[in-house]
């Protein structure tokens, strides 16, 4: 069940989901890293993604984006990858995999900007600027760009955007995010489907207004202060009315980006070509160099690893978004100065952790012990190191998050193999020396393993572990249930926008606790719930993400999980590409810069 | 009967003599367990429009030997011996071109099942009509054409029907028939019927039999008729040969071996048979013991395991030597007994058996 | 030791009609393929787990699970949506998560949200070429191999024969194929790197990129073919009506040929109909080893993805031409032997 896969909107999202094999085991990831592959001669890895994360002006909005130097126009770039983009529908998109390859044709209100330094900034893509507030978030107001035009050669019209966000409501998209939605509407606690059933019927949502083609007013049902990070995800991208084609528009999307589709053939091949339309004065954020992606869907990360370090024909002009080094391949390329010429390093916003039932494991005291206890460093051996699986994590916010602060309350830098005697202090202050917990695992070679060393490293502190092996088909399904038997299993989680909103609170706020709700942990603390309001209502970014910062100790401090990995990316690309960035939002390679040598 | 010694070497033509001559033949077969002496020195001629009944228990060489007539051993293993004249031509240094010609031509044969002897993916015309073009050359239609005839020859009705018929729509003495009409649809001058009633049975038996006889008086064929059953031998053939363990125990006309017969292997094969003017009562007295191994034939006499009267003989010629067939012509058998002793001997089985019969009375 | 039919008790009786057979067959396919789909149907609702999740985003609320499962027509009895799936193949039916659905309607892939039947044609071809070419290698070389090693048995071309037969069988798909691909592809390159090439645009590209999978997909069949023929040719030779052709004069080609052959081929035929299955088990390795977009990639990935409405597609279908090519031999059967013949 652990995850190579970045295809990471959440584990609920991605695994539950039935495709469970996208970030799960069958990744191959989970149980094919060597034990080499963890040695202790492996270079440590830069943090090249923890990096500021600011919101823009009006001027870093405008286009054209920056030349990348020594890039030129033309050419074909090639993308292999495993799986088809599973939609492309933008109301329909949540997996990263499908973003990546959507902000070739999709735009979005706003979308971010990373700099030379890495640092990433939050601009107008298809607004001017990122949008305005002047009742604490309550109210937002975009105004659009100048010559914006869809693939057709039509202008891209405030009555569009309000059109796009509309569509949501409708009954068959139901993939995607639902954060506007259930803001857009009168009652943020009432289903937002019961309030407005989309505009397939002609009726119109009264909370957008279009003043003039220029102006989209969005009259939220509260304040989010982050409401324009919500409108850069891929899920709010513009979809034309007179080109909806509603369940067929997931593959056919219309074009407002630099590219169109020319063609799709479902798990085999996706073709794009320039769009003509496009005016890269109007984007601050893409280039489009090459004149045409042919992208190829099939390959396995053992087959990619192959093709990129043979480096032959059409693939030195490939990338891949997603496949990452083959775990069996990682110290072959780690040792080979020109394969990692052409490699990409990054922190992923995806992160892992041992959920801790706080509903039954109710003493903190225990859970801390658990935490003192834990072989963090045994685990990351077994699935085959920092490259392979990740850095060791000390906290709920990954460091691509806004606000991100590093601390670790449990000896994991010191101890990272687990402190059974200060484990031992604490179960005696508990005044349960000897405590048994139920352990849910996904029943694979490796978790098995993992297991095992749990089981160790616990035992030496006094606490009994008792494994519960669970089927990878229905792991969710049945930690999913806020009475479920379990103390401690896994999860993951990546937020939706690089703020604490989406990375905490879906998962901690005690009052959103339900059946198969995210908050797998059940904590429900008083003063968190209400430092969670407070932070969200805070309007300055920076401000905020203090705040969640200290909310992110106070949980830490409950110990209700016991973090992790900082998930890593290590992947390869051609050697005829320039321009191949690592995108720490998606945590994949990004597209947007590359160019053919 | 007579035989004529000849000089010549395999191959080359001889004089006059029998319409068909094996002499001295000898068939092996290698097989895993080491190698069957299926026929071993056998000599017997035959007349031109007479027929040959030869009987035997399985396993005796009666088929081996007809098929070696025919040359359908697989050369492969089997090692044949000896020689085989019809008429001028001998046949086991013939080639195999040679051969194909003659089978089915002037040499035909008829097997015991003719179920599975019969091809089951071709219709019957067919099979009939595929010899008479090979043979004679004749056209399609010109085969179909004699192949009715012959379904008509062999008392077939609606042979135009038939013809077209698969072996499978046909009852079992209907494919006897067929095969008969196959055998002779080019008139042979030899045909060997192998058990050809066996498998029918009795009335149609009778049928097939009467068939043969008349074909024979009409064509002139001759016929050797391998069977184990002496009736069938009473009934049909001119002379016996009597077969054990790959050689001929006894041999002479149908009335001479009947009537006198001299080797003790031919009495117990007689009294093994039921007779239709003796009582149901009296036992059957089947020849006691289990024919020989070929593989490793016993030694002397090879009847002499299941012989009563080897102290009678002595044994030492019993067990020892092997007994020669004698005289060489006319009623032969190959005994050591006296032909005193074996009249003797018969009057006494004879009585004993008639003696029980009128004891039960 | 007698000749015998094959006892299969779904043969025909001497005596039917070809037409009720047809009917009679037909029917029994259909009822078959009914039984399929239905325990396939039931057997994926007996797992606990809900595809409905797929459809659902991240943080997925109960009223949006509800709706999906409603869009997907799951939230209705099992049989209901068991009659809907069978209706729908020949009535079409309106799906609100994928939208309109024709007929013949299998459904929409929940993994890749396209129609389950047009995904199925889409790929046909591939697997239908990759079967069909195999099966003319298969039967070609195995049947000929077999004859010449029954023609000279014994000698040193049947050993050869029969010893890389055994070879053959022994050999993987997944082991051979990249195996070969590696020498004959990549290193002498005399044939282009596998893929299909639909046989309207490009016959003989069809047949050059499609003939490195034939052979591979055929060598395990191919050497059990070769066995199999001479061990029956050389049965056939035994037989007596092989003698009799024999003591008519028929020449030895005559008897191997004409006679013989038809004997042998009858358990061939046979057999071949069963082999259909395990075929088309081998063209989804096949498929995988040379990654070729058949309906084994989709069968697999169905699977993977617990995709129902594939899954079923892909089994429907597949089970549809196992049973509908077994007729196919039952009627073939019927001109090789006569014995079975319809009236």
């Amino acid at each position: 069940m652990r995850s190579h896969s970045r295809r990471f909107v959440s584990m609920t999202a991605v695994l539950a989901a039935g495709a469970l094999a996208l970030a799960g085991c069958a990744k191959g990831g989970g149980g094919g890293a060597p034990e080499g592959a963890a040695g202790s001669s492996q270079k440590p890895l830069e943090n090249k993604a923890v990096s500021a994360i600011s919101v823009g002006t009006a001027g870093d909005s405008t286009g054209p984006a920056p030349e990348v130097p020594g890039a030129k126009p033309g050419g074909t770039v090639y993308m292999i990858d495993r799986d088809d983009f599973s939609h492309l529908d933008p109301g329909r998109v949540y997996l990263n995999y499908n973003s990546s390859v959507s902000a070739l044709f999709t735009r979005t209100l706003t979308n971010y900007k990373q700099d030379d330094a890495g640092n990433i900034k939050l601009v107008g893509d298809l607004a001017t600027d990122t949008g305005t507030t002047t009742d604490g978030g309550k109210t937002w107001k975009f105004t659009l760009k100048d010559g914006l035009k869809w693939q057709d050669g039509a202008p891209i019209t405030s009555g569009d955007i309000k059109y796009s966000f509309e569509r949501l409501f409708a009954d068959f998209i139901t993939e995607g995010p639902d954060y506007a939605e259930s803001w857009l509407v009168p009652d943020a606690n009432k289903p937002f489907r019961d309030q407005y059933k989309g505009p397939y019927d002609g009726k119109e949502l009264d909370t957008i207004e279009t003043p003039d083609d220029k102006t989209v007013v969005f009259h939220l049902n509260a304040a989010h202060p982050d409401f324009n990070f919500t409108v850069a995800m891929t899920g709010y991208g513009a979809v034309p009315k007179a080109h909806d084609t509603k369940q067929k528009y997931d593959k056919q999307p219309w074009s407002s980006g630099p590219y169109k589709i020319v063609s799709h053939v479902t798990d085999k091949s996706l073709d794009l070509e320039r769009n003509e339309n496009w005016d890269k004065n109007t984007d601050p954020i893409r280039h489009a160099y090459p004149d045409k992606f042919h992208m190829e869907f099939g390959l396995q990360s053992q087959q990619s690893t192959e093709r990129f370090m043979a480096d032959t024909g059409n693939d030195k002009q490939a990338f891949t978004f997603h496949n990452p080094v083959a775990p069996e391949r990682i110290q072959e390329v780690l040792g080979n100065p020109d394969l990692m010429k052409r490699s990409l390093q990054g922190l992923t916003p995806f992160t892992t952790f041992y959920n801790i039932n706080t509903k039954r494991v109710t003493d903190v005291n225990v859970r801390k012990a658990i935490q003192l206890a834990w072989p963090s460093k045994q685990i990351q051996q077994l699935q085959g190191g920092e490259i392979s699986a990740g850095k060791i994590a000390t906290t709920v916010m990954s460091p691509t998050v806004l606000g991100y602060e590093a601390f670790d309350l449990y000896e994991k830098s010191s101890k990272p193999e687990g402190d059974p005697e200060a484990a031992k202090a604490l179960l005696a202050k508990a005044g349960n020396a000897t405590p048994t917990i139920v352990y849910a695992y996904n029943q694979t070679p490796t978790q098995e393993k993992v297991t095992i060393a749990i089981k160790e490293a616990l035992g030496k502190a006094g606490i009994k572990v008792v494994g519960k092996p669970l089927n990878a088909g229905t792991y969710y399904d049945a930690i999913g249930p806020v009475d479920n038997k379990y103390d401690v299993y896994w999860g993951g989680w990546a937020a939706d926008w690089p703020t604490g909103s989406t990375a905490i609170q879906p998962q901690f706020d005690g009052r959103q606790i339900s059946d198969n709700a995210p908050n797998y942990s059940h904590l429900n603390v008083p003063e968190i719930n209400s430092a969670i309001d407070k932070a969200n209502a805070a309007t300055d970014p920076a401000e905020a993400g203090k705040a969640w910062a200290a909310i992110d100790r106070q949980i830490m401090e409950q110990a209700a999980i016991i973090p992790e990995f900082y998930q890593t990316y290590f992947g390869l690309y051609g050697s005829g590409l320039g321009g191949v960035r690592f995108d720490p939002i998606q945590g994949e390679q990004s597209a947007l810069n590359i160019y053919v040598k | 009967m007579t035989t004529v010694s000849w000089s010549g070497e395999p191959g080359t033509s001889r004089g006059p003599g029998p319409f068909l001559s094996v002499r001295d033949l000898s068939v092996e077969f290698s097989t895993e367990d080491g190698v069957v002496h299926a026929v071993d020195g056998l000599s017997f001629d035959l007349e031109k429009g007479t027929t040959l009944g030869i009987v035997g228990e399985s396993g005796s060489g009666k088929s081996v030997t007809n098929l070696a007539i025919l040359g359908l051993h697989n050369p492969a293993y089997t090692r044949i011996g000896g020689e085989i004249w019809l008429e001028d031509r001998e046949l086991i240094s013939a080639d195999r071109a040679t051969m194909e010609k003659l089978r089915g031509d002037r040499v035909a044969m008829i097997f015991q099942d003719p179920l599975t002897a019969l091809s089951p993916f071709h219709t019957i015309g067919r099979q009939i009509g595929e010899v008479y073009r090979k043979h004679r050359g004749a056209s399609k239609k010109e085969a179909r054409d004699r192949a009715v005839e012959m379904l008509r020859r062999v008392g077939i009705p609606q042979p135009e029907v038939r013809v077209d018929h698969y072996p499978h729509e046909f009852s079992g003495g209907m494919r006897q028939r067929a095969m008969i009409a196959m055998a002779l649809v080019c008139d042979p001058d030899l045909l060997i019927a192998d058990e050809p009633t066996t498998a029918l049975d009795v009335t149609v038996q009778a049928q097939i039999l009467d068939l043969l006889k008349d074909l024979q008086q009409q064509f002139g064929t001759s016929i050797i008729l391998i069977t184990h059953d002496l009736g069938v031998v009473a009934n049909t053939a001119d002379n016996v040969l009597v077969m054990y363990a790959g050689r001929a125990a006894e041999r002479g006309t149908v009335r001479e071996v009947l009537r006198e017969p001299r080797h003790p292997y031919t009495w117990g094969l007689l009294s093994s048979m039921p007779r239709l003017n003796s009582s149901v009562d009296v036992p059957l007295k089947p020849v006691r013991g289990t024919p020989p191994s070929l593989l490793n034939p016993p030694s002397g006499c090879p009847f002499h395991p299941r012989c009563d009267y080897p102290r009678l003989a002595g044994p030492e010629l019993c067990f020892g030597q092997r007994p020669d067939i004698s005289p060489e012509t006319g009623h032969g058998d190959a005994c050591y007994l006296t032909l005193a002793q074996k009249s003797e001997l018969r009057t006494a089985q004879t009585e004993q058996t008639e003696d029980r019969t009128e004891d039960r009375a | 030791m007698g000749r015998r039919a094959p006892a299969r008790s779904d043969r025909w009786s001497t005596y039917e009609t070809m037409t009720s057979f047809l009917v009679r067959r037909i029917l029994g396919a259909l009822m078959i393929l009914l039984i399929i789909s239905a325990v396939t149907f039931y057997l994926f609702y007996a797992v606990p787990r809900d595809p409905a999740r797929a459809f659902c985003g991240k943080i997925c609320p109960p009223e949006t699970l509800q709706l999906v499962r409603h869009n997907l027509g799951m939230d209705e009895p099992l049989f209901v949506q068991y009659w809907h799936w069978l209706a729908g193949i020949f009535a079409g039916r309106e799906l609100v998560q994928f939208g309109d659905c024709p007929a013949p309607c299998l459904g929409y892939s929940f993994a890749t949200q396209e129609p389950v039947f047009g995904a199925i044609v889409d790929r046909f071809p591939v697997t239908l070429s990759l079967t069909f070419g195999a099966s003319i290698v298969i039967l070609a070389f195995g049947i000929v191999t077999g004859m010449i090693a029954a023609w000279k048995v014994g000698q040193p071309l049947d050993k050869i024969a029969s010893a890389s037969s055994v070879i053959g069988a022994s050999l993987q798909i997944y082991f051979v194929g990249p195996l070969l691909a590696f020498y004959l592809v990549d290193t002498m390159q005399l044939i282009p790197r596998p893929s299909y090439v639909p046989i309207t645009d490009d016959p003989v590209g069809w047949f050059t990129h499609l003939l490195l999978p034939w052979v591979v997909l055929s060598i395990i069949f191919t050497a059990n073919y070769t066995r199999m023929t001479r061990s029956q040719m050389v049965e056939q030779l035994a037989e007596d009506y092989v003698r009799t052709a024999r003591a008519k004069g028929m020449s030895n080609r005559t008897v191997f040929f004409r006679f013989a052959w038809r004997g042998a081929m009858i358990p061939i035929v046979t057999i071949f109909g069963v082999d259909l299955a395990t075929l088309l088990g081998g063209a989804i390795i096949t498929e995988q080893t040379f990654t070729l977009h058949g309906i084994g990639e989709l069968a697999v990935r169905a699977v993977q993805n617990n995709d129902l409405p594939m899954l079923l597609g892909v089994t429907i279908v597949g089970a549809a031409m196992i049973v509908l090519l077994n007729i196919v031999v039952d009627v073939l059967y019927a001109f090789i032997d006569p014995r079975v013949r319809l009236t």
